[in-house]
């Protein structure tokens, strides 16, 4: 295997990698910018300069030339060269600023050069604090800058497109965003315009960035040049925790982080995950945090002569235990959800099954032609395949209307959804059959129907999995936290910096903004108790375990094979 | 010293400007669409020959305004963006009306150095325009340009993308300017170096419509 000295120290490689991914795979951290794995390389920013050399070949024989030590004599390149264009050959030695004073200076130099026109910005800056430009400032940076002229003003809160905002003096003409747009989302809307210290990327005139995917660009922007205009000034980089998770605006299921301060979801950020989405998100999966945290219940609610009424979960579970046992097991019809995880939509199903009713159904949200074959996709739902392999089929109108018409419904239990909202039913056809309901959000038009309403926890507060239009299995972490559960959701919520030093930003600090709801799969066996069958509280992991089991189409899917990037299941094919 | 030192301020550019030219003027010839097809031909990528394609449009409609460098591209089937991001870049794209006469006065480093901002000054005052304006008569514009590699016969200016003017001095620009203003545009001037006349015994052009002797280039007066 082809060989390779990195700072005297030698690392086999296979294929072709360049120089500078290599390293970066490798632990040895290289300073760059305008690099980035997902784009073409343009070398522009000269920050990951390193001096490479090859070992000296005898021209006749071939031989490497050796000292008397028997090591291969170098002779090394004239100059540096940036070791991101640089492609690996057999023999090559490399020294970083590790072991090259030459390197280390160069570095600091180009630094000098970069912060020249670049503003102090910092303490108002959104980058702050996650920013590469600050970072290698920081660890490979001059002490102080020598350059005593005016800097040059550029353009500053300048609106690109509905989405996203420069500002032209901090940009380090990277050209990763142009490059974005040119190599990535084909949208082609940026460029960078005039020449020397006057340039900065700019849309040409008369076009607007709209580009679906446009504040991706706010992510790869190594500088605070492209900021979110929806988040920008929201809060500081340290005030927030992230948690993984996935998206759910659609069935793709792309990864993503969810940032959470004083358990607010302030903004939705990409999570690399080369099987699903890469380094990118869509602009329409950030722009949904708003639901995670406006118009949420407040509590259980069952109702009394005046409407519904804010009851105590034991009371709810009760009410509801109450209502399912009154009715004939055949004639209750449940609904399970594509927006609701694997683990509740399989407790539905174990429930169904126990009380004799037929499976679930769920309630499909297809709007044709919205997808766009990357990662949007029609299906609005994350887990509709999910339901799909558990045996949740798409609900049937004509037959529910049909059992309804019949008088064959006799109690309706509906998980995580909105059934009258979505037009299966009015809410005037199901006031007078019991309803149990676990809903996410105050608006939910069913609510009006409802004789027991669950607050359920969202994806930013729950634990489960998720399944992918493509069969890719995911689980998620809570973001932020709920009231009335176990502190940390048992053990699943990571314990940020900010929680394990109780700060004012952690998630117990204020309980105001935590949500008064539960997990659906923490209600549901309740219930069922309630009911007479004897299910023991299981976490979701022990869940997910016992479906990967025993259901085909979730062979392999447990907690531990997931991890963070998910498992790819088998195809079921036709199963359905 | 220039105004962009004394006051680095970057504008931004008209996002949203009015079209100079309407849709009907807006097209080119078969004949041009076919040389934009050699462009074309000549390079592996469309987007290599935008240099070309964008300098056969200012040819043909004087300078490059948006809606003729959308043209450009659409007509090459390369991205608009791209194609405004080139023409930004060079000075030799007027992206606005100029005057007849583009004075382009180079004051890179060695130009600089030797007298290139007192030629741009010597100029302003002559015409009673700033730099990067136009006369009123429409006749001349001047540009303070970067380097444009005759640093040899340092100061020198160009005339609309065309000849050289060599070895600048304020006569020089008087007689230019009159000439200009006379309708005769200054000939191809090649010029060699002292050292090389010595060597090859004259100038060793023999295309050039007018020849010119080196001399050591003199220092500026003024250094911004």
């Amino acid at each position: 295997m082809p060989k390779i000295t990195i700072d005297n120290k030698a690392y086999a490689f296979e294929g072709q990698p360049k120089l500078l991914q290599f390293c970066l795979d490798h632990g040895v951290e290289l300073p760059h910018f305008c690099y980035h794995p997902a784009l073409s390389v343009p070398a522009n920013c000269r920050q990951c300069l390193v001096e490479v050399g090859m070992p000296v070949r005898d021209r006749e024989t071939g031989e490497i030339a050796r000292n008397d030590d028997g090591e291969p004599i170098i002779r090394w390149g004239p100059k540096m060269t940036t070791s991101c264009s640089v492609d690996m050959a057999d023999g090559m030695a490399v020294r970083t600023h590790r072991s090259s004073e030459l390197v280390e200076q160069a570095q600091k130099d180009n630094l000098e050069f970069l912060l020249i026109n670049h503003p102090l910005d910092c303490p108002i800056c959104d980058q702050a604090g996650h920013c590469p430009l600050q970072n290698q400032t920081y660890k490979y940076g001059p002490e102080g800058s020598r350059f005593e002229f005016r800097k040059v003003q550029k353009p500053k809160k300048v609106v690109l497109g509905p989405r996203v905002m420069l500002d032209g003096e901090r940009c380090i003409n990277c050209t990763r965003c142009t490059r974005f747009t040119d190599e990535v989302s084909k949208s082609h809307q940026l460029t960078i315009i005039e020449r020397g210290v006057k340039n900065y990327p700019m849309t040409p005139p008369g076009e607007v960035f709209d580009d679906p995917y446009s504040m991706n660009v706010i992510d790869i922007c190594p500088v605070g040049a492209l900021t979110s205009i929806d988040f920008r000034f929201r809060a500081r980089i340290w005030e927030m925790s992230s948690a993984p998770s996935i998206t759910v605006t659609n069935a793709r299921g792309a990864n993503c982080s969810y940032w959470v301060r004083d358990n607010l979801v302030l903004r939705i950020t990409p999570r690399a995950n080369p099987h699903i989405n890469d380094y990118w998100l869509p602009d329409e999966d950030r722009a949904t945090y708003p639901r995670f945290n406006e118009q949420r219940p407040d509590g259980p609610r069952i109702r009394g002569d005046e409407g519904l009424q804010p009851a105590d979960w034991e009371t709810a579970y009760a009410r509801a235990s109450e209502l399912l046992g009154a009715a004939d097991g055949s004639n209750i019809l449940f609904l399970g959800s594509p927006y609701a995880t694997v683990e509740d939509n399989y407790l539905l199903c174990k429930l169904a099954a126990a009380l004799g009713a037929s499976p679930p159904a769920y309630i499909p949200h297809i709007e044709p032609g919205a997808g766009d074959g990357w990662l949007i996709t029609d299906d609005k739902t994350p887990n509709a395949e999910g339901c799909r392999r558990l045996g949740v089929h798409p609900v049937d109108p004509a037959l529910v209307r049909a059992r309804l018409e019949a008088g064959e419904i006799a109690a309706l239990y509906a998980l995580e959804d909105d059934p009258v909202a979505s037009g299966l039913f009015q809410r005037e056809e199901i006031q007078d059959i019991p309803v149990v309901l676990h809903t996410y959000h105050t608006t939910n038009e069913t609510l009006a129907a409802a004789d027991v309403a669950l607050p359920a926890a969202m994806v930013v507060e729950t634990v489960g999995s998720y399944v992918s239009e493509d069969g890719h299995a995911q689980r998620v972490w809570p973001a932020k936290a709920i009231r009335g559960v176990n502190r940390t959701l048992r053990m699943e919520m990571g314990v940020s910096r900010l929680d394990s030093h109780g700060t004012p930003f952690d998630r117990w600090h204020n309980a105001a903004n935590q949500v008064h709801c539960k997990p659906s799969w923490e209600m549901l066996p309740n219930i069922a108790r309630g009911l007479g069958l004897e299910w023991a509280d299981a976490s979701p992991k022990e869940i997910m375990r016992e479906i990967a089991q025993h259901i085909g189409a979730f062979e392999g899917a447990t907690y531990e094979n997931m991890g963070s990037s998910g498992v790819r299941l088998t195809e079921i094919g036709t199963l359905a | 010293m220039s105004d962009f030192i004394k006051h680095p301020v970057v504008s931004l550019p008209d996002r949203a400007p009015e079209p100079v030219f309407s849709k009907k003027e807006l097209v080119f010839t078969e004949a041009e669409k076919e040389q934009i097809e050699t462009f074309r031909a000549q390079y592996p990528t469309p987007e290599s020959a935008v240099m070309k394609t964008l300098w056969l449009a200012q040819e043909k409609f004087g300078f490059l305004p948006p809606e003729v460098i959308r043209l450009a591209a659409d007509t090459l089937g390369i991205p608009f963006s791209l194609a405004y991001g080139v023409a930004t870049f060079y000075t030799q794209y007027y992206k606005a009306q100029q005057g007849k006469y583009v004075l382009d006065v180079c004051t890179c480093f060695s130009c600089q150095l030797c007298g290139g901002y007192d030629m741009v000054r010597y100029l302003e005052e002559k015409l009673d325009i700033r730099e990067g304006e136009t006369t009123e008569d429409g006749l001349f514009t001047i540009q303070g340009v970067e380097c444009l590699g005759a640093c040899g016969t340092a100061p020198m200016l160009q005339v609309t993308n065309g000849p050289y003017v060599h070895n600048l001095s304020r006569e020089k620009l008087d007689a230019l300017i009159d000439a200009l203003k006379a309708g005769k545009k200054p000939p191809f001037v090649s010029v060699t170096l002292p050292q090389d006349e010595d060597d090859l015994g004259g100038n060793r052009r023999s295309d050039a419509e007018a020849t010119e002797v080196g001399q050591t280039p003199p220092a500026a007066e003024t250094f911004e």
